[in-house]
């Protein structure tokens, strides 16, 4: 089995992919950072004998995803699952955000990844028990003033996904969508979280023993399920009078 | 980059010396690496931080800690040769090596520290008297440095510096990952022999007689009182000759937690002791022993550390000419009978290599010494330090993290100077600073 992971260089991605490939699949390894996709490369190899190719990216750029992924039909072509642990933040994402980097978050976040399912799931089709899993983001749960692009981002993803799971086309395609609380990443890393932060590689061991499921819509932590259900419960205006305060 | 990936934490030695609150930092990228290190005036750089002297923190520097840089980047079983990033453990590292029957032999006595942590401590076991320190395994290193960036480290390129990084204490730059000569191992279990001494001489002669014809020896010897002073056990650790199927070890997590109110006192000690050497008597001379136990003792038996509660220890490791061990012994006792320090663990291994800059390494005898963290024992220690220069003994800092400036600079004399001189003249804004560097001035 070979699967695409995109934004492997760290994090879940990270956890993801040695997982996947200490499973023995082959992988093929997205990322912007050359030097970490290297070394990721060489330490799977090595440890777990599996091939894993790599191709050093942006994926907040169109341009690129095509020019570099999408292009590569011996890439494209042969793939079991598609998996897409990617997310961009910047600190300055708050409602004055320019546009070139609103861009950019939305492309990472949305836009390439619903590219990439596009160009690629006629492929996946012609599999038996191919995935693609999705992440999305406590953030996407209700508007915000620090990673409004993010959080926006991220909620229009969780849509899409559940639009790829009304598609009676993708029937034979396992579908998942995890929406991910605070996790133990560097993107976390020093800030003052009220929650506690949950690990990713117990999240990759989930999402690897989940990957044959049909549509799956799940928290990580599960215990975030239960706040989207009190912000779903409570009225906009009282959460708006909240918030203000 | 703006995502800034630090945050304060507070840090203590592994004994308890020593604790502050630090600004610490875990990359996981080449990127994120290079950044935090442009953005930091003073930096130092942490493994697990299991080095009993506060060596991986200041409050002034920001602590590195790669642990999230443990990858496999080169193997070739053939040549025997690897290249690991700097926060691999050990028992991560044993686990993928020994399926080819292969190790390094200069492992230092805990599994879950790093392998850049042994390099910059330049660590050694208990075979040191035949394998020397981890110097003598290491090929190359790759050295990150916040002003001249990444730089290849080895006996061809950049030699002056791949000296200094060696035992360097982290002084020189971050190590990114490092190139080791392997060893075979033809079986990971292995056999050991004891046999009952009376006296530390008669603990010396042994090690030393079968110091060649056996690889694994070092001794456990009795200082709970003056009475039974040097009695104890020379322990034989040998690879089994028949081969055998490697399982992976499972790692576990730390289980350092101090008991509230110390457990270690004369009293204890002694039953302790008494109790130890009894069983060994009376129990056969020959068993079977798995690889963990043997090369990393402790592990497990993590409560003999927590037994000293929250006040800590403190460990001298002291290296002499074994022509001076009986004099320097028979002082050291003649202090212990006025001051009656408690010490919880006595011990003797052979050494061999070539004492350079702040390295722990000489063709001499180590000894170990574990104290009670109080007063009485401090002010006996004081007394032994001043017993250095008269019997040319070297005192480890990484061990101890009490040794005084002079203390220190009379101890590592030339070389020190030569250390300074030479990684001033790499640094000159000495950027790598740990708590113990600023301490003892280098």
């Amino acid at each position: 089995m070979r699967y695409l992971i995109i934004g492997a260089s760290s994090g879940l991605g990270r956890e993801l992919a040695n997982k996947f490939a200490k499973e023995n699949n082959n992988l093929v390894l997205i990322s912007r950072d050359e030097r970490d996709l290297n070394a990721i490369k060489s330490d799977l190899e090595i440890k777990y004998n599996v091939n894993v190719n790599i191709l050093s990216l942006d994926f907040s750029s169109l341009e690129e995803v095509n020019k570099k992924l999408l292009s590569q039909n011996n890439i494209i072509e042969n793939l079991d699952g598609i998996i897409f642990p990617v997310g961009m933040m910047f600190s300055e994402d708050n409602l004055n955000l320019d546009t070139d980097r609103m861009n950019k978050l939305v492309n990472a976040n949305f836009i390439s990844i619903v590219h990439t399912i596009q160009k690629v799931k006629k492929f996946l089709l012609k599999k038996n028990n191919a995935c693609i899993i999705g992440f999305g983001s406590v953030s996407g749960y209700l508007g915000r003033g620090i990673n409004t692009t993010y959080a926006g981002a991220k909620r229009a993803l969780e849509s899409y996904f559940e639009s790829l799971a009304f598609d009676r086309e993708l029937r034979n395609i396992n579908i998942q969508f995890y929406t991910l609380g605070y996790l133990e990443t560097n993107l976390s890393f020093g800030k003052d979280l009220k929650l506690p932060k949950a690990s990713v590689r117990k999240l990759s061991e989930r999402v690897y023993n989940n990957k044959n499921l049909k549509f799956e819509k799940k928290y990580y932590p599960s215990f975030w399920q239960l706040i989207y259900l009190i912000i779903k419960i409570i009225p906009f205006s009282i959460l708006r009078k909240f918030n203000s305060e | 980059m703006s995502i800034h990936f630090t945050e304060e934490r507070q840090l203590i030695s592994f004994d308890k010396s020593f604790s502050a609150n630090i600004r610490i930092s875990e990359p996981d990228k080449y990127k994120i690496l290079e950044e935090i290190s442009k953005r930091s005036e003073k930096i130092i750089n942490v493994g697990s931080n299991l080095s009993y002297s506060p060596l991986g923190f200041s409050k002034d520097s920001l602590s590195v800690k790669l642990r999230k840089f443990n990858r496999i980047l080169e193997f070739n079983e053939k040549s025997k040769e690897i290249t690991i990033e700097a926060g691999i453990t050990l028992i991560e590292f044993l686990n993928f090596s020994l399926k080819y029957n292969l190790w390094i032999p200069q492992l230092p006595g805990y599994p879950t520290i790093t392998i850049g942590g042994a390099v910059a401590a330049n660590s050694h076991g208990k075979s040191c008297a035949i394998h020397g320190t981890i110097r003598k395994s290491i090929k190359k290193i790759l050295l990150f440095h916040k002003d001249y960036g990444w730089i290849n480290l080895s006996e061809q390129e950049n030699k002056e510096l791949f000296d200094l990084t060696i035992g360097g204490l982290g002084l020189t730059g971050t190590i990114v990952s490092v190139t080791l000569k392997l060893t075979s191992l033809e079986n990971s279990e292995f056999v050991t022999r004891k046999k009952i001494v009376k006296s530390i001489e008669e603990s010396k002669r042994t090690i030393l007689k079968d110091n060649k014809k056996h690889s694994f020896i070092y001794t456990w010897n009795r200082a709970d009182s003056l009475k039974s002073f040097g009695e104890g056990i020379v322990f034989q650790n040998e690879v089994q000759s028949n081969s055998n199927i490697f399982k992976e070890f499972k790692e576990s997590k730390n289980h350092f937690y101090p008991s509230f109110i110390p457990l270690w006192n004369k009293y204890s000690i002694k039953i302790v002791n008494s109790i130890f050497l009894a069983i060994n008597k009376f129990s056969k001379n020959e068993k079977k022993e798995d690889f963990l136990s043997v090369i990393f003792p402790f592990y497990g038996k993590e409560r003999y550390f927590n037994f000293f509660g929250k006040k800590g220890f403190v460990e001298s490791q002291l290296l002499i000419h074994e022509s001076k061990l009986d004099m320097f012994i028979d002082e050291f006792k003649r202090l212990f009978k006025n001051y009656e320090p408690t010490i919880t663990l006595f011990s003797l291994k052979n050494m061999s290599g070539e004492q350079k800059y702040l390295r722990f390494e000489d063709n001499k005898i180590c000894i170990t010494f574990d104290y009670v963290y109080n007063k009485k024992n401090l002010n006996f220690m004081s007394m032994v330090d001043k017993l250095y220069e008269k019997y040319d003994i070297l005192p480890s800092i990484i061990k101890d993290s009490r040794i005084s400036k002079e203390i220190f600079r009379n101890s590592y004399n030339k070389e020190l100077s030569r250390f300074i001189e030479e990684i001033y003249k790499f640094d000159k804004k000495r950027i790598y600073q740990s708590e113990i560097s600023s301490r003892l001035g280098i």
